[in-house]
């Protein structure tokens, strides 16, 4: 299984589709790569050589900011937000949607799972 | 949708030139403002504003990360305190 940027072992998928394994990387990327390395998108991951993986690392390394580094350069970001007390910052910290979402219902994704408040009605039945 | 480059950032023009003449005239004072649709220059860097929230002025002191971020958002708008009962209430329920 070849394998780039440490732990990442694509599979015996099409190139293209096994570049998507690296966090950071989607189809758009995956085809441009290869272009850039000028390898056969089609072909499958387990077929490329030593060669071949050293120049889509070259190109990784030099170009695009993927796995690790991709997820500092959020968490920074995020963590800027939360420094300067912008807005946006202050619903990243309290776990809510950042950009304008409703949130009287909906929202779950950010909220997590629902906090049901018992209703008068039903805190009747229980005495 | 992000605004046009060609047009440049929104920059209230009469808080600009305010920023300007209190720097000239070494004035630390707070500048008063309800521009909160203004995007914060490098200019603005050290400035102090008083930005209207609909009911106060929220003190906001510039620092270089806010550029490019309008000054409405460092001076929240609504107050959540909390559901009512919240935490003594679920406690109380528990039993």
């Amino acid at each position: 299984m070849p394998r780039i940027q440490g732990v990442d072992l694509p599979s015996n998928k099409p190139t293209h589709i096994s570049l998507r394994y690296l966090q950071g990387i989607g189809p758009t990327l995956a085809l441009q790569l290869c272009r850039q390395a000028k390898l056969d998108p089609q072909r499958k991951a387990r077929e490329l050589s030593d060669e071949e993986l050293a120049r889509l690392a070259v190109i990784l390394d030099r170009e695009y900011t993927i796995e690790g580094g991709l997820r500092r350069r959020i968490n920074q970001d995020i963590h800027r937000l939360k420094d300067i007390q912008a807005y946006r910052g202050l619903r990243h910290r309290r776990g809510l949607p950042v950009r304008g979402q409703r949130t009287k219902t909906n929202a779950r994704t950010r909220k997590g799972p629902r906090k049901t408040v018992a209703s008068k009605k039903s805190v009747k039945e229980l005495r | 949708m992000s605004r046009s480059l060609k047009k440049g950032p929104y920059v209230d023009a009469r808080l600009a030139a305010k920023v300007e003449k209190n720097k000239l005239g070494g004035v630390r004072e707070p500048i008063k403002t309800w521009a909160r649709d203004c995007t914060i220059i490098p200019d603005f860097v050290s400035a102090t504003f008083l930005v209207h929230n609909g009911k106060q002025f929220i003190k906001v002191y510039i620092t270089e990360d806010m550029v490019g971020h309008k000054l409405g958002e460092f001076s929240p708008t609504r107050v959540f305190k909390g559901h009512s009962g919240g935490k003594a209430k679920a406690a109380a329920g528990a039993k």
